[in-house]
């Protein structure tokens, strides 16, 4: 289970994050698969430096200057909110008149639709054309993608998260199908048209491509890790208790928080993060080259057992909170936030959101990654993520001028930090959806919270910038610092820039086996069972996925 | 039958000018039928014609639209059928299913009875009416508010496992307890529908005649006598109607309530068959063994309802419907 949550700024991807685990426990599934006489759809493999020909001219535009600038996939750091923005697009988007249907995922309550929401009429205002988002539960948005798919009824323009999309069986033949064929509006000079759609970096449009046509706007990553371990500062120096950096420590830290009788667990689920700090590798679900050749998974190799083994002992201890034991952790940052529940894994997307929040509902708030290490010896692991967090679908037979209006529509959601448009779809309306702290930046109200949830944010993928603001002091620098400290210890990933749809038969066992894994850490299965669990692992379709991930890697030379 | 529109019916000459003379007799009623049969026309007859996935390898990506994905996926007869009954978790999910439709069979559906006669013996109307919207309520809260209602007050953290451990012992785990969880959702169900399922019984408990009763009390019976002789004798065609409609819906144990409650126990107690089509049917998209465990669950369920059904007449009751 490595799908990645995005790492980005604001509450609702910050809930995204949140929501991946639980996302990720909503898939896969279990036929034997050794019945199958034939197997029908076998997956695919492409790789992103091959597919220049029909991506678009790279041409960035830079409105500020960043304060820290980015470097590898880390992003431009900007410590303070510009004075004066700049407008980036002049002519209105919007022609037709006609209504646009959206769909986009969001992490948290739904907010108000069309008619009932401020900050979309301000919006539309703006883009000349009314965008009527239908904005559906991150949590549950692989089913809703299942169906609308399955039911060839998308909407104009579809926003879907890239580890969904990975999941889903034939999705390039879906694709095809169903959503238009942008190559000839976007390839090389022609994106000129859209020139904030010319910003997004090149690694990003590599991997909107599907079948050799390009077919996504990506919403390109602002940063390589998949998962953070947070625990709660404010609450761990009160007790005298600091930061794990061992996994004794972490264990310690475990007896020492945890207080049953007061209602406050050491942990939440943090499975993940315990592979990682044991170095289970986290490519792409789990694999590994042997030193002898060819690739070994994560449910294979000792590492694995022992991390399992200490997620047993937490739990057979009762440092976990009952709650997270009980349901698939849609609420652990309510826990959290109230102090019943000290350390949990998340997005790292979730650290902002989450100070910003609570900051004003607990004086003293305060929320921290805890630096990784290694349990087992050597330099620590970390797991990375590569590729855009979400694409942008068009449907298909629109008309051309249509699809023309749309991407105007998309690029006017593309443009970067530092420009009117940005601010505007950021944060709202000025004096209503937020306020301006003293160092001018904004700082969302009630009204904001509420009508916000990306509607317009996730359409059109942004040059990605980390922003400081005043209700989270510092924290573009620490941030930052966090980051450099763990990315040099990232995970050498076999298969970096290759693009993978997995066979079918191997993205319906990995649901099942994490459920069967999960018996055995919440103690309902005892450890031993691991060797059988593998074994049906490997005859159902882990051998089979070990066969498509080592001629991914034959193919590329690798 | 003695219905007088049927006997003079049947008295005309066959024929057309018999089917005329029928409709214009009967068109008030045709009408008033009518949108319930175009309903029932296009949402059940024309979607099981969808049924045919089931012996393909359906991709609703081929073709330009939905019918021509019908048209062009791959005709595999049977194979999804046999994916299907060589998945040991899709036995799992059929036991887990007919389990609990067994377990609440005795422990859920002899109560509403009991609640039905206990509020029909109440002699204060307004205490009647109280009782029987206090218990009514639950019906109507969704099953997220059901589980999440029983997790605060009994789940791990809940004020329960407080109470406990304020006192220094151990919390029983009644939540995530996959060996207890069948009494669970049985205890959750019975909470939340026995006082709406006892409504039925009700109205059948004021049709009897309130003479049989009187009789009965001259005759000397006592109360348990005549719940015995006159209630349950009255009650029985409602009673047995019910359990044909239960045993033929015995393979649905309802949804959200096991989707809701499925991470706690984990699948090898929560896994029942309507889950377990949403997790290796829709989400992973493998439309037709999806469609192969639906018609399966359909003809079992025929199956049920007629053999229940046969048992009935039997038993000189008179069941869900019959043949003459």
């Amino acid at each position: 289970m490595n799908s990645a949550p995005p790492r980005t700024t604001s509450r609702r991807e910050f809930l995204a994050a949140t929501a991946l685990g639980s996302v990720a426990t909503l898939s896969g599934s279990v036929f034997i698969a050794g019945c199958r006489k034939r197997a029908r759809a076998l997956g695919s493999i492409s790789n992103a430096q091959q597919t220049a020909a029909v991506l678009p001219q790279y041409r960035p535009v830079r409105f500020l200057t960043p304060d820290i600038p980015g470097e590898g996939p880390l992003p431009d750091g900007y410590l303070k909110f510009p004075s004066t923005l700049v407008r980036a697009i002049a002519k209105k988007p919007g022609s037709s008149g006609r209504p646009i249907k959206t769909m986009t995922p969001a992490w948290g309550p739904t907010p108000p639709g069309l008619g009932r929401n401020s900050y979309l009429a301000a919006v539309n205002a703006e883009l000349g054309v009314d965008v009527d988002p239908s904005v559906q539960d991150g949590m549950t948005f692989a089913q809703k993608l299942s169906a609308v798919l399955g039911a060839r009824d998308v909407p104009e323009l579809l926003s879907a998260p890239r580890w969904e999309i990975d999941k889903i069986p034939r999705f390039s033949q879906a694709v095809k199908a169903l959503f238009e064929d942008l190559t000839e509006h976007l390839r090389a000079e022609h994106v000129e048209e859209y020139p904030m759609l010319a910003t997004l970096p090149t690694t990003a449009w590599q991997y909107s491509v599907w079948g050799g046509r390009l077919a996504a706007v990506p919403y390109p990553t602002d940063g390589p890790f998949p998962w953070a371990l947070f625990y709660r500062k404010d609450l761990t120096d009160r007790a005298g208790v600091e930061a794990p950096k061992t996994i004794d420590e972490l264990y310690q830290f475990g007896k020492k928080m945890t207080r049953a009788s007061q209602g406050v667990w050491a942990f939440g689920n943090i499975f993940q993060i315990v592979q990682m700090l044991f170095k289970c590798p986290g490519a792409h679900t789990g694999w590994r080259k042997k030193p002898s050749g060819g690739l070994e998974h994560k449910y294979e190799i000792p590492e694995y057992r022992q991390a399992l083994e200490f997620a047993v002992r937490l739990h057979r201890e009762g440092f976990v909170h009952p709650d997270i034991e009980a349901s698939s952790g849609a609420d652990a940052m309510t826990l959290f936030n109230a102090g019943k529940m000290l350390m949990t894994q998340d997005g790292v997307g979730a650290w902002r959101g989450t100070q910003s929040e609570q900051a004003k509902i607990t004086p003293g708030f305060n929320i921290q990654p805890v630096p990784i290490f290694s349990a087992v010896g050597g330099d620590p692991l970390a797991w990375t993520e590569e590729g855009p967090i979400f694409y942008t679908f068009v449907k298909k037979g629109l008309g051309k001028e249509r699809v023309r209006e749309l991407l105007r529509v998309l690029d006017w959601c593309a443009a970067p930090f530092g420009t009117v448009e940005n601010q505007l779809r950021q944060y709202g309306v000025e004096g209503k959806h937020f306020t301006r702290a003293p160092d001018n930046s904004p700082i969302p109200t009630e009204l904001g919270r509420k009508e916000l949830a990306d509607q317009y944010g996730l359409l059109g993928g942004r040059v990605p910038a980390l922003v400081g603001t005043a209700d989270v002091p510092h924290f573009v620098e620490d941030l930052l610092a966090y980051s450099r400290a763990t990315y040099k210890f990232r995970e050498q990933n076999p298969f970096l820039g290759l693009k993978l749809e997995y066979p079918p038969n191997y993205s319906k066992i990995l649901q099942t086996t994490e459920d069967k894994i999960n018996d055995i850490v919440r103690g309902r299965r005892p450890l031993a069972d691991l060797e059988q669990i593998v074994a049906e692992w490997r005859s159902t379709g882990g051998d089979e996925g070990r066969a498509f991930f080592e001629k991914a890697l034959a193919d590329n030379g690798r | 039958m003695n219905d007088p529109h049927v006997s003079s019916a049947a008295t005309l000459k066959p024929g057309k000018r018999a089917i005329g003379a029928r409709l214009r007799r009967d068109w008030p009623f045709l009408a008033m039928t009518a949108p319930a049969a175009l309903l029932l026309l296009v949402f059940h007859y024309l979607p099981t014609l969808g049924n045919v996935i089931a012996f393909q390898d359906y991709n609703p990506f081929e073709g330009r639209n939905a019918f021509e994905a019908f048209m062009k996926s791959e005709w595999i007869g049977i194979e999804n059928f046999q994916v299907l009954f060589a998945d040991g978790a899709f036995w799992d999910a059929v036991i887990n299913t007919l389990s609990i439709t067994a377990f609440q069979l005795v422990f859920f559906f002899p109560l509403p009875i009991l609640l039905a006669i206990l509020l029909h013996g109440l002699v204060s109307a307004r205490l009647r009416a109280l009782i029987q919207g206090i218990v009514y309520l639950p019906h109507f809260f969704s099953w997220v508010l059901v589980v999440t209602f029983f997790v605060q007050m009994l789940g791990g953290a809940g004020l329960l496992a407080q109470e406990f451990h304020r006192h220094g012992l151990t919390p029983w785990n009644i939540m995530s307890n996959p060996h207890t969880f069948i009494m669970l959702v049985t205890a959750e169900a019975v909470w939340k529908d026995v006082g709406w399922a006892s409504i039925i019984f009700l109205a059948a408990l004021s049709t009897i005649d309130p003479t049989l009763y009187e009789a009965a009390a001259a005759d000397g019976a006592g109360r348990w006598r005549r719940l015995w002789h006159v209630t349950l004798p009255g009650l029985r065609p409602v009673i047995v109607l019910l359990l044909i409609l239960r045993i033929g819906d015995a393979l649905n144990v309802g949804f959200e309530q096991y989707l809701l409650q499925r991470d706690a126990v984990g699948r090898q107690a929560a896994e029942v068959l309507d889950t377990f089509v949403y997790y290796d049917a829709i989400v992973p998209q493998q439309w037709g063994v999806g469609a192969a465990a639906g018609l399966f669950k359909a003809i079992v369920g025929l199956l049920l309802i007629v053999s229940a059904n046969k048992a009935a007449h039997r038993l000189g009751e008179q069941g869900v419907y019959s043949k003459t």
